[in-house]
This record gives C-alpha cells, structure tokens and sequence, in this order.
C-alpha cells in the first residue's frame, strides 16, 4: 500500500471537532430553499423524505469509515490510487477535485444571489464573489487547524437561528401534514433524492481521515455531527410545511428566508436581513472545506504549493462567478450538481468500499502464496 | 515587508468601502407605512401611499401621496417623481383595497407583494368600504398619521381577537391553497374616525361579500385557533325564567367574554360531503340585562342552553350565507383535502362540492364565572 499519508502530530485535529467538520459544511445554502424542492415530489410527506436522507447519510458514512479504516490512515486520493493504479486513479482524482470546485462555486454563487435578491438589490456580483474569496483565502492559508476553528466558531455563532422557527409557529396547522403517506413510495423517494444539494458535506470526511488524531472515535462524532443536521432539517421542514400552503411553498424560492420574514422584534424590523448576512459565518466552513478538499486532491495529480493553487483556484472560480448571472443558470447548475452528487455520495462510497474489500482479499492471498 | 503593504492596501480598500453598498440615510428617504389600491374607471390603477418623512431638524411629517398607472411598480415611479425623497417600502405596515379592485380581483396584488423582499410577511391586508383614496385624503381632526393609525387599529383589534387576522402571509396562504378562501378586514371613514365594519368574504381573488362587525366573531370562532374576545348575542325573553325585565324589552342582551374556545371538526360523510362541528367555548358573564338569580344552577343552565341555541343559530347563518357565495372561508376544503386520502382536491373540485356540504353544528357553552357581586 503505497501513498499513506504521514500528518505530523501538531497537525491533527481530535475526533471530536469532526462533529463540527460534518454538520457545518452540510448545513450551507442548500437550507435557505430546499424545501420547495423536494416538496414538488413528496408533497405533505416531504419530511419523510428529509428523515430518509438523514438515515441514508448514516449508512453511508459507516461504509466510508469501514472504508477509510481498510486503508489505516489514507484518504480516498490514495484509495483510488491504490485500487486503480496511477494513471486511471489519478483521473478518478481529477473528477474528484472537480466535484469539490463544483460544490465551493455552487455554495459561493447561490449565497451570491441570496444576498442580491433579498438585501442589496444593485451589488455587484464581482464585489461579493472577491469579499468572500479574499476571507476564504485568509483562511485556507491558516491549514485545516484554522478551518476547523472556523467550522467551530460557525455553528456554535449561529445555533441561536434555529431556536427563531418557533416564532412562525404560530401561524402553522398541524392538519397540513395529513394524510401521511399519502403519495407514493417512489414520490418519496424522488423527494429524498433532489435533496442531495443540501445534504451533501459529509464526503469530505475521505479526505479529512488522515488527519484524525483518535481514530477509534471517528465513528461517535461523526455520527453525531449527522444526526444535528438530521433534526436542523427536520424541524425545517416540518414548520415549512404547516405554515405555507401547497402552492406557496411551490412558489417559494427561499422558503426558510420567507419563513423567517414574520420574525419581528421591537428593535429589528426585518430579521431576514440579519439571517441572510449572517450566513456568511454559515457557509465559510462549506467554502474552506471543499478548497482544502480540492486542494489535497490536486497535490496528488501535480505538484503544486498552496499559495499558487489557491491563488489559481481564486482567480478560476472568481471569472465563473460573474459569468453566471441568472436565476435559471444557477438553478441548472445546482440541478446537475444535485444529480452527479446524488451518485458521487450515495452511491460511489459503496462501489469503493466493494472494490477495496476486493483488493484487500486479493492482496492477503498473494502475501499468503509468498 | 512587501507582504505586509499589500496587505495593509487591501484592508484600507475594504474598510473604506463597507457600507458603500446601498446607503438608505433615514434624512433621504420616505418611508412608506401604508399602500392603498383602487381601481379607476379606464381600468387604471390608482395608488395612494402614506409617506413618513424623517427631517433632522423638524419632527417627522406624514404625506399623502397618489399616482395613477397601469401597473403598481408604474404607479410607485410616478409617487417618486412627486416627492423630494427616495420612497422605500421596508416598513410597510398596511395594504388596503378599495371596494371596486377587491370585487375585481386582487390576485395580482397579492403575487406582487409575496414576491418583493422588501415587504415582511407580517404586514396587514385590508377591504377598505368605498375609496382608499378618499378614506386616506380625508382630513382628520384627531389623527395625524392616518397610516400608523390604521396599522394600531388593525393590530389592537387582530391581537385581542375581535377580528379575523390578515397578514400578507395569511392571505397568500389562503389564496394559494385550493381549500380555504381569503377573509379580510373592512376598514370604513365614519366622520371623523376610521373604524372596522366588518369582514369581506372573498371566492379566490374576488369579493363575494360581507359579513358584519358582530357576525365577525363567529366567522374567528369556526375559521381560527382563538383564545379571547368578547361577544354579544340575544335571547329570547320568555326562555329565562324568574327574570326580572323591563317590560317593553322584546329580548335580553348578554354580553359574554371567552375565555377559551376549542374546535373539533369531523368529516362524517365524503360524498356529500358532510362535517360535524363542534364548538366548546368557555367564558366569563359580563353582562346581563335582567336581573337573574345567578345562585340558582337551574338559571344558569337554563342561560348557558340558550345561549347555545343562539350561537349555533347564528353560526349556521354565516355558514349558509357564505355558502350562497361560494367562499369557503372556514378552510372546510383543507379539511377535507387532510382527511380523504388521494383526494386531489383542487380549486375548482373543491367548489363544486362546496355548495352541498353539509355542515351540523353543536356548541358547548359553559358560563365559568359572571363577576364578583352577584
């Protein structure tokens, strides 16, 4: 087994910090409108489908870790090498990375446009894209410790938005939930399944592993980690659907955001703005996590120091940015993202775990005939 | 060291140009408490804005501003142009529709507005009797601004429950679900005070009709959850016995505030279809005009069946009214949709059944305490 990744001790980060790794990097854009999408398929029964995905998301991390654990300390770069061999590996990496950049511009764009539509109205894309990619680099360039920090400090500043939902309870009916299961399994499922946007995040643990100090206690956290983004969407959709009607929340884009525009208080008229600017604090960890993702894919396909990559990577997603600029563009790139993701976290993980359980028989054998 | 300069650059770019985005200075800008809609005669749209306007120096003056265009984005364009400040509408508290545009349809209001992000989901919806023009131009002795005026109005009334509620939310709910209809709030000038006359019944995006300020609060008690409010009903004089009575009086006024209601609906027959609704309602006696011997369990009961037999009376009125009208204001079709499995109601569906329903009502209604001097 060759490539194992070797992470000197004052760089590792304990198991428990994953908690914050997992459930910060799903918790992103994706919770700002996501209910209408799956609503259009499983209809008053969508929360069945979020409580799916929450379950779905629990088998599969126990298989990534099984997984990771064949491997000892490697992350899913130096699987692929080893099970593909170098050249075909290496393009499974490259498709990788690309699917991290993907899902660092897909957070990047949406929140881009969150910001456009409900606060400033005539800012510029470009303006945004550089603020946040210039705190995004800031970051990077601290390592995965400082990333971490961030995904820490994220969740523990923004906890107090949930506890807001309570407040548009008062215009719910509980009745809209009825009748449970009232569309088909298949409805269901198709719900479950374009949930894939918001719930993906959680892969990055292929390649966070080798940082892990306490490896017997990934299991724990990171369970935990998905099991808080479970109840988050939960309690989501559950208020979204008794407190829209059918066609409203068909309707409704950002439905959260909508949601939270009954919030009023005495000194804070409209407490949507507040939300949408402090999601940046939410969707930093999303941006840091995907780079430093992309970026440990891509020291293995060529040598490449991070101050160059990240500087390139910048200036890349940066003219992208400003290159999409319509509501129907970033919807199609969040579509399509939600359907390679689907295959890319749902089912891959499963493929690999077969394959390296293969390799691995197959290696013992010929170490035995030796 | 040229690290640290290029740094030191950016910050001094950032910082310098933070809260450069879009500045809404308060001094520079009007802001909008209240949007009334009418409909003119050549099928334009008129639209009259109450406009508070914050100076440094003097206190803050409000201003009646009214445009006509096709469209209400035409018509704010052309408010703009009459004024000296930006108009913004951030703190909107109130929407009024004049007669004519709510019996023509409002749909298109109430898809404009869900669809702005500057409008808050709390904002209150209202029927305004006659013109919104009229009833926001008028000159009033008492009341200097006209828009907050109308907002307390309808919040003090929405709070304590003695109206049905109307936030922008509300109403698109309702709209866009195929088995409630949208209820609003009428406002009405009367002189020199602005008062609420009742409630406007609407079939989709149309007015069909009206209800009474005193019939409001059963259309509340059937349609909403609701806690508190205070009503009054008569009763026959002969029904109570041992009453001591004007002669001349016909019927015995009560007055009853509730403390608690609950509602039970239950659908009984699909196919007709056919509901049973039944209405507990616990409240205080506050006022009777007889002199009755509270003392005597056998008054009491007396009073609380009668009292029964009025509220259901009543209730089923406004129920067949609003069926001759074809508003299902009381969301028996959302009802109906969470209770029948693949019914796939839609709007249309829905309304065709609508008309046959069948509705029994029962009303439980115990008297918990009448004062503290009997």
């Amino acid at each position: 087994m060759n490539n194992t990744i070797h992470v000197k001790n004052q760089e590792m980060i304990n198991a428990f910090l994953l908690f914050f790794v997992i459930h910060t990097i799903q918790v992103g854009v994706g919770i700002h409108g996501f209910q209408r999408v799956i609503y259009q398929d499983a209809k008053q029964d969508a929360w069945i489908s979020v409580l799916l995905v929450g379950i779905a998301t629990h088998i599969i991390a126990i298989i990534m870790i099984k997984t990771l654990e064949i491997y000892g300390s490697n992350d899913l770069y130096g699987i692929h090498q080893d099970i593909f061999g170098k050249w075909f590996g290496n393009f499974l990496n490259l498709l990788y990375v690309l699917y991290c950049s993907t899902a660092f511009f897909s957070v990047l764009r949406n929140y881009i446009e969150v910001v456009q539509t409900w606060v400033f109205p005539n800012l510029s894309t470009w303006f945004i894209s550089a603020t946040l990619l210039l705190i995004v680099i800031y970051a990077f360039t601290g390592g995965l410790r400082v990333i971490v920090g961030i995904s820490f400090f994220s969740f523990v500043l923004s906890i107090w938005l949930l506890p807001m939902l309570v407040y548009p309870l008062q215009f719910t009916s509980a009745r809209s939930l009825l009748p449970i299961m009232e569309t088909d399994i298949i409805g269901i499922l198709k719900g479950a399944q374009s949930m894939t946007f918001t719930i993906a995040g959680f892969e990055i643990l292929n390649v966070i592993y080798p940082f892990i100090k306490d490896k017997n206690k990934v299991q724990k956290h990171v369970h935990f980690g998905l099991l808080a983004t479970t109840i988050i969407y939960l309690s989501v959709i559950l208020v979204s659907i008794t407190y829209f009607s059918p066609e409203q929340l068909n309707k409704s884009i950002w439905a959260t955001l909508t949601l939270f525009s009954i919030v009023q208080f005495p000194f804070i008229e409209r407490f949507e703005y507040i939300a949408v600017c402090f999601w940046m604090l939410v969707i930093l960890p999303n941006l840091c996590l995907y780079l430093w993702a992309a970026y440990r894919g891509s020291i293995r396909l060529v040598k490449v120091n991070s101050t160059k990559f990240i500087w390139l990577f910048s200036v890349v997603i940066f003219m992208l940015s400003i290159s999409i600029e319509t509501r129907t563009q970033i919807n199609a790139v969040n579509t399509y993202f939600s359907k390679v993701g689907f295959y890319v976290i749902f089912v891959y993980p499963i493929l690999i775990y077969l394959l390296a359980i293969m390799k691995k028989k197959y290696r013992t054998r010929k170490e035995q005939k030796i | 060291m040229k690290k640290i300069k290029l740094g030191f650059i950016f910050v001094v770019l950032f910082v310098s140009l933070v809260g450069c985005a879009e500045q809404k200075l308060l001094e520079q800008i009007g802001l909008t408490t209240l949007l009334g809609y009418d409909l003119r005669e050549d099928d334009k749209l008129s639209v009259t804005a109450v406009v508070r306007q914050v100076n440094p120096e003097f206190q803050s003056n409000v201003e009646v501003i009214s445009a006509e265009n096709e469209t209400i984005r035409g018509a704010r364009t052309v408010i703009n142009r009459k004024t000296s400040k930006k108009i913004v509408t951030g703190q909107m508290r109130v929407v009024l529709f004049g007669e004519e545009i709510s019996k023509d349809g409002i749909a298109h209001n109430i898809d404009t507005l869900s669809k702005n992000s500057e409008t808050s989901g709390g904002l209150y919806v209202a029927v305004v009797e006659g013109e919104t023009k009229s009833l926001l131009e008028y000159q009033y002795q008492d009341i200097e601004d006209i828009g907050t005026h109308i907002f307390k109005l309808l919040e003090q009334n929405i709070k304590s429950e003695q109206i049905i509620s109307s936030t922008i939310h509300e109403v698109a709910h309702d709209y866009y679900s195929p088995g409630r209809d949208v209820a609003l709030p009428i406002i009405k000038r009367k002189e020199e005070i602005v008062e609420i006359s009742g409630v406007a019944l609407f079939n989709k995006d149309k007015m069909v009709g009206k209800l009474s300020a005193e019939n409001s609060f059963y259309l509340k008690l059937a349609r909403d959850f609701h806690k508190a409010a205070m009503f009054e009903t008569k009763i026959p004089k002969e029904s109570l016995p041992a009453s001591q009575t004007q002669e001349s009086q016909e019927d015995i006024t009560v007055v009853i505030d509730t403390i608690s209601t609950k509602k039970k609906l239950k659908l009984i027959n699909p196919d007709t279809p056919e509901f049973d609704m039944h209405i507990t309602v616990h409240g205080r006696l506050l006022e009777i005009e007889a002199n009755m011997d509270m003392d005597n369990p056998k008054n009491v009961q007396k009073l609380e069946e009668e009292i029964e037999k009025s509220m259901s009376k009543n209730l089923a009125k406004i129920l067949v009214y609003c069926q001759e009208v074809d508003s299902d204001v009381f969301g028996l079709g959302e009802f109906y949709r969470s209770s029948v499995r693949e019914s796939n109601l839609t709007y249309e569906k829905w309304h065709e059944m609508y008309k046959d329903a069948k509705v029994n009502i029962k009303v439980d209604f115990t008297v918990l305490r009448s004062g503290i001097f009997e």
